[in-house]
């Protein structure tokens, strides 16, 4: 973010003062899971490395494995349940749907077939590329049982953390409804930040959708805050979507990237 | 870091002094003129005196401790003056000079020097790139612009990032004849910033609201912080809204720009914000002058529907709320005003009549509306309710607001005895709606954020200064 007119001359670092955190965040997890990220020269985590961040803070994730190849996949897509989801897991690819011309994600999985045809593609896809990959597989989530928003956070030159929460999903940039908060957020503070959107009224019921728990929403805004406060290490959070539903909000998508 | 050596010296060095009056060092004496402390004009190459004080060659040659230094010259050399100010131990300098961290990467290296020197010997430097301050209470002209010396002595300080902005709003406040507490241009901001600034001015006792000019600073989150704890109500205007996130990485960072943000801190810190330097010395004459606001719900009473209509449409449209009065308070209304036009808020009498002013206070009354608004247009047989109003005040702490417009010439004297009541009068429907709305604003921020800034964490410290967050704000 650029200064208009010029940088000033005096800082407050001098005299740092610890901000209160809400959340309990697992520092160890959060530690290791940057460091194993750093030993690999890499600031962009891969989005299994992200959730594990989000888990450390105490966001809600779907349970997944990340797996080498299809007997694997079906193993644990056995574990998890059907119907699962695989997306390609590699610190090559940030942009999952758009890569190998849409085998990095396959939604929906019903069957152990399904699953291994999906893991095959990724792994083939992979070679291809030339690029070293895994798979993950996950429990899927039936997008219709709630609201997408998106839950983000940065760390900015002026303002240190800030989080953000928004209409999420697809159309997360045309719309730009969006709220920023400095963190760390009061609870009061991230609800009338949730409040003030555009879209708020279809987390309460609007035309027979499902209601959203904004009380979970309310903590994954703070969450998501107190990560940045605590791990001055992370530049950028983006949760998007969180799927809000009566049952609580969970992270289905996530990206974690580290200061250089 | 002793600010108050630069707002409140009691001795004053002008570097650059100047018999030549194209020059700002000469300018500034001129402005220094009604100031009764000491002054000394430097200049290495001057000699005799200059308004019957004697030239020194520098700093370090004279006896008096000076408190505070105003230099007037150019880039380059300032870094030298800087390092004698501080080896003469003056505690304080304004420097006005263009062509620091604003210009490129020399200019970046003058202001590093200029920051260090200050630093390092804890003096309060205001600039570079500044018109300097002017605290017309004390007769302290401290800026080098022209007619400045003219703005009257009020009770708003206008703490503005640009020197050009704050000589503009003073500018505004001398036309309108309230006047400033004080005008501070901070321009680069070497070690004085909006902190310092605002921490200053929450303590001096003639300051009864501070206003803030934002473009953009490193230190946003103190900003906020210092705003917050400050005692004195204090407005900002933001402007810059083109600067976007120069993160793309995330949809966060493409949706996360510097505007954004500052908008939302302000509301989250219990800020109100306004678009326009008027409502900015609107809103610091309101909250200034009278009681302040408990909630964002206005009353309307208007003697003429249209402007009415014209006021409930702004208010509405910028966060303000009409709310509907209680039961007894339209009875109370119908009584004084059998077959009112419009016995809801909000009221229409229709037009002006000796039971206007009782209209007022009975909707005052009312413990739904937080904030009043009168429009009335002025009829000569009937004047403005003066006489009720006065009572009113003495009853009620809301603020009142009123528009009214009528030949100045005849109804200024009650415009005066409104204003020196506490009840501030503007001459259209749109300026009272805005100020209105921002006292509806800062109400509904007072009501939430403000009191309890933190509903579950660490309070700012009680001294008044926020505590330091020390996040990132070095980069």
């Amino acid at each position: 973010m650029s200064d208009r007119g010029a940088a000033d001359g005096t800082t407050a670092s001098d005299a740092a003062t610890p901000l209160d955190t809400v959340t309990r965040i697992d520092e160890d997890a959060v530690e290791s899971i940057i460091e194993r990220a750093r030993a690999a020269g890499r600031t962009t985590l891969t989005e299994a490395e992200s959730k594990s961040l989000l888990d450390a803070a105490g966001i809600e994730t779907p349970d997944r494995a990340v797996v080498a190849d299809a007997e694997e996949a079906i193993t644990a897509a056995e574990a998890i349940g059907y119907p699962v989801v695989a997306k390609v897991s590699s610190p090559a690819v940030t942009h999952k749907t758009e890569w190998a011309d849409g085998a990095g994600v396959a939604l929906d999985l019903a069957d152990a077939d399904a699953v291994a045809d999906a893991t095959d593609a990724i792994r083939e896809a992979a070679a291809a590329e030339g690029i070293e990959a895994e798979v993950l597989i996950e429990d899927a989530a039936a997008l219709d049982a709630g609201t997408e928003l998106i839950v983000g956070g940065m760390n900015t030159p002026s303002f240190g953390p800030v989080a953000l929460v928004g209409l999420g999903g697809v159309f997360t940039e045309v719309y730009e409804d969006v709220a920023h908060r400095i963190a760390p957020v009061t609870a009061a503070e991230a609800r009338a930040a949730v409040e003030s959107l555009t879209a708020a009224p279809l987390l309460s019921g609007y035309r027979g959708r499902p209601p959203g728990d904004v009380d979970a929403l309310v903590e994954t805004v703070q969450a998501v805050g107190d990560l940045l406060v605590e791990a001055p290490a992370i530049d950028e959070i983006d949760v998007n979507p969180v799927l809000v539903s009566p049952d609580g909000a969970v992270a289905l998508d996530a990206l974690v990237v580290l200061a250089e | 870091m002793n600010v108050g050596s630069l707002f409140q010296p009691a001795s004053i060095a002008v570097v650059g002094a100047s018999r030549a009056p194209e020059k700002i060092g000469h300018q500034v004496l001129v402005n220094l003129r009604p100031f009764d402390g000491t002054i000394h004009p430097v200049n290495p190459s001057a000699e005799g005196e200059i308004f019957g004080r004697e030239f020194v060659a520098s700093v370090t040659e004279i006896d008096d401790d000076v408190d505070l230094a105003l230099v007037a010259v150019p880039a380059p050399v300032v870094p030298d003056v800087i390092e004698e100010c501080a080896a003469a131990g003056v505690d304080a300098a304004v420097i006005y000079a263009g062509g620091f961290a604003e210009a490129g990467p020399e200019g970046e290296d003058r202001q590093d020097r200029v920051v260090e020197t200050a630093t390092d010997h804890g003096m309060a430097v205001l600039g570079p790139n500044t018109s300097g301050f002017v605290i017309p209470g004390d007769g302290l002209c401290g800026s080098f612009a022209s007619g400045v010396e003219e703005v009257p002595a009020g009770g708003t300080c206008v703490i503005a990032q640009s020197g050009g902005v704050a000589h503009s709003l003073a500018f505004q406040t001398l036309r309108e004849g309230r006047g400033l507490s004080a005008m501070v241009g901070l321009g680069n901001r070497a070690t004085v910033g909006f902190p310092e600034a605002i921490g200053h001015f929450d303590d001096h006792a003639a300051t009864d609201a501070i206003v803030l000019h934002v473009e953009g600073t490193d230190r946003g989150r103190e900003l906020l912080e210092a705003s917050r704890a400050a005692d004195t109500p204090v407005i900002a205007y933001k402007v810059g809204e083109s600067d976007v996130g120069a993160f793309a990485e995330s949809h966060t960072g493409a949706l996360t720009g510097d505007h954004e943000l500052y908008l939302a801190g302000f509301e989250q810190y219990g800020i109100p914000t306004v678009e326009s330097t008027r409502e900015l010395l609107d809103g610091a004459a309101v909250l200034g002058d009278g009681p302040l606001p408990a909630g964002p719900n206005v009353g309307v009473i208007t003697a003429q529907a249209g402007p009415g209509i014209i006021i409930a449409d702004r208010i509405q449209r910028s966060g303000g709320r009409l709310p509907e009065l209680a039961d007894a308070t339209s009875e109370e209304i119908a009584g004084i005003l059998p077959g009112i036009t419009y016995a809801e808020n909000p009221i229409d009498t229709g037009r002006p009549m000796p039971e206007f002013g009782d209209v007022v206070a009975a909707v005052a009354a009312d413990d739904a509306v937080d904030v009043v608004l009168v429009n009335e247009l002025y009829e000569d047989a009937l004047g403005l309710p003066v006489d009720r109003m006065r009572s009113l005040v003495e009853t009620v702490e809301k603020p009142i607001v009123f528009a009214t417009d009528g030949p100045p010439a005849d109804f200024e004297d009650d415009v005066a005895a409104l204003e020196e009541m506490g009840i501030p009068v503007f001459h259209s429907p749109e300026r009272a709606a805005d100020v209105v709305s921002l006292l509806a604003r800062y109400g509904a921020l007072a009501d939430g954020g403000r009191q309890e800034p933190n509903d579950e964490r660490q309070e700012p410290s009680d001294d008044g200064t926020a505590d330091s967050t020390g996040v990132n704000a070095d980069v």
